[in-house]
């Protein structure tokens, strides 16, 4: 059934004002880039791409691409894998399900500024729970600096993001094996292929959407992590978990460069771009479908 | 129904499960306990131990410099929240139910516009706020979330939109149905679980949000609740018990709302994100 008046347009209006502003400060930030600026306002002087090479000769810049791609990987597949192993689990479990599930989603529902926080005391060297349980076994944890440590800072970042996000894989991929028709299990069982063996070369890849929504979401949120990085390091030690999203942040409101914060935020515009309109235009040609 | 008997007869997955559950609760428990010790007990480091005496306490000493990021976050939540799921709503009746030739342009449009980081609009928001005069104030702030989150909303009361029963909604237009008392009367009774998970999807989104909270305000005053803990976790180094009594407060709503609404929360998730 479909509506025909014309003035049925007034229904759309005013999210029409908002996507217009939404899109008119997108390019408003691609133009401000291009010109100088005057501390904190643009002069509107075309200065060219005289922000990006500032950007592209400064070495943090590359260090902190470099972090988002670690994010990227090493964030991405561990959440994927975990969430569909605990989907698997759980679409086969009966009334326990929904407790042991919750377990893993509530995190979800925490500001990333409370794990931020809550993180940061489990990886505190000096008087962190991660560090006071381990000398309760006798191990010396003078060494063992976690968040602190150059080396392995971003990782145990990555960790506390898992933590949080693990439950949003768990609700893609149960919603994926949902759909799933039952016949196959039997056929594979009549054949004597095992649970694992049904898991994943059964279950597996035919929830490929499911794989598609939660790594492309997922590889999203690695270009806006922010808040985690912010309260746990301030992108210390040094710059080892310094990411786009934050180096943005602090050349612009930090060290009020303006120019070269508008920069950033186009670089991460083109990273996110990419993964967004592909998966826009699949979403999109689903829903045309039905 | 046999197949689920049968594969429950399988006892490791159980046990996957338990373990990870215990990885996953064990910075809970930590939390929790420790925000009821005392100073000195904290200074144990004994932090999987119960409290000696629970120090209810503590909850008081991070609840007062809370006070006011609470207040200020539910005064800008609220309306922002209200306003997302009212226009957004509003938006994805046009677009399913009125013939419009750009509406999978729009779609489009509006689809990209959920998924963008903060980021990209950040600066340009900070400016045209400046302008307007609205920076720091409540209004800016309400206006900034709705740019950003109505976008979202549209996307998942579209996704009930088009699951509402074709055949009901053809009766009421045959019956001579006006399109406001359609939307107003049929539509939205009929979509409320929809709009609900819409709601608290963005409410909890705004209530949680950290990026645009810090730096679109300057003043204790207006400041949302997020950049009012991260302070807090500034001026009590070291004050475990402080901090995790002060994350544990800001995250009361949230957690209220996920443990009383979690089917909806869990229904708008998979609208916005998946389109199950």
């Amino acid at each position: 059934m479909m509506f025909k008046k014309s003035y049925g347009f007034i229904y759309l209006t005013p999210m029409a004002i908002l996507v217009v502003v939404l899109y008119i400060l997108i390019a408003w930030n691609l133009v401000a880039s291009l010109t100088l600026w005057n501390g904190i306002l643009p002069t509107w002087h075309f200065a060219g791409l005289k922000n990006y090479i500032n950007l592209f000769t400064f070495n943090r810049f590359w260090d902190d691409l470099r972090h988002n791609l670690i994010w990227l990987v090493v964030f991405i597949v561990p959440t994927t894998f975990l969430g569909f192993i605990l989907a698997d689990f759980f679409s086969s479990m009966k009334r326990s399900e929904k407790v042991f599930r919750q377990i893993f989603l509530f995190p979800m529902a925490l500001a990333p500024v409370v794990t931020g926080t809550l993180w940061a005391w489990v990886y505190d060297p000096g008087s962190g729970v991660l560090n006071s349980v381990i000398k309760a076994f006798g191990v010396n944890t003078a060494r063992l600096g976690w968040i602190a440590d150059p080396r392995i800072a971003i990782y145990c970042m990555i960790i506390a993001g898992i933590w949080q996000y693990v439950g949003f894989a768990v609700v893609v991929y149960l919603g994926a094996i949902r759909g799933l028709p039952t016949e196959m299990y039997e056929a594979a069982r009549l054949d004597g292929a095992g649970r694992v063996r049904i898991m994943f070369s059964i279950t597996f890849p035919n929830v490929g959407h499911g794989t598609l929504i939660s790594t492309t979401m997922l590889a999203i949120f690695t270009m806006k992590v922010f808040d985690l990085v912010y309260i746990m390091t301030g992108g210390g030690p040094g710059d080892k978990t310094e990411v786009l999203p934050f180096l943005m942040y602090q050349i612009a409101y930090s060290q009020r460069d303006f120019g070269m914060g508008t920069a950033i935020s186009i670089v991460i515009l083109v990273l996110a771009a990419a993964m967004v309109i592909p998966y826009s235009r699949w979403a999109i040609s689903k829903w045309v479908q039905e | 129904m046999s197949e689920v008997t049968e594969r429950n007869q399988n006892r490791w997955p159980f046990v996957i499960v338990i373990v990870l559950a215990v990885l996953w609760l064990v910075p809970v428990y930590a939390m929790v306990v420790t925000s009821l010790k005392t100073q000195t007990e904290v200074a144990n480091q004994q932090y999987l131990a119960p409290p000696a005496a629970p120090q209810v306490a503590n909850f008081g000493a991070a609840f007062s410099p809370l006070r006011r990021g609470i207040i200020n976050s539910l005064i800008i939540t609220l309306p922002a929240t209200f306003l997302a799921v009212l226009i957004g709503s509003l938006a994805a009746y046009y677009l399913i139910f009125f013939q419009f030739r750009y509406a999978t342009l729009v779609f489009f449009a509006i689809v990209f516009a959920s998924f963008l980081p903060y980021q990209v609009v950040l600066i340009p928001l900070t400016q045209l706020l400046n302008t307007l005069r609205l920076l720091d104030t409540y209004a800016g702030l309400i206006f900034a979330y709705l740019i950003v989150n109505t976008p979202m909303a549209a996307l998942i009361i579209a996704t009930f939109f088009m699951k509402a029963p074709k055949s009901f909604l053809e009766a009421a237009a045959i019956d001579g149905c006006k399109p406001f008392p359609f939307y107003r009367m049929i539509l939205v009774p009929m979509s409320i679980p929809g709009i609900v998970s819409a709601a608290i999807l963005v409410f909890v989104q705004i209530y949680n949000e950290f990026l645009l909270a810090l730096a679109l305000t300057l003043s204790p005053a207006v400041q949302p609740v997020m950049p009012t803990l991260a302070s807090l976790r500034g001026s009590q180094v070291a004050q475990w018990q402080i901090q995790m009594a002060g994350a544990i407060i800001v995250s009361v709503i949230p957690l209220l709302v996920f443990i009383f609404l979690s089917r909806y929360f869990i229904s708008g998730l998979m609208a916005g994100y998946s389109k199950e």
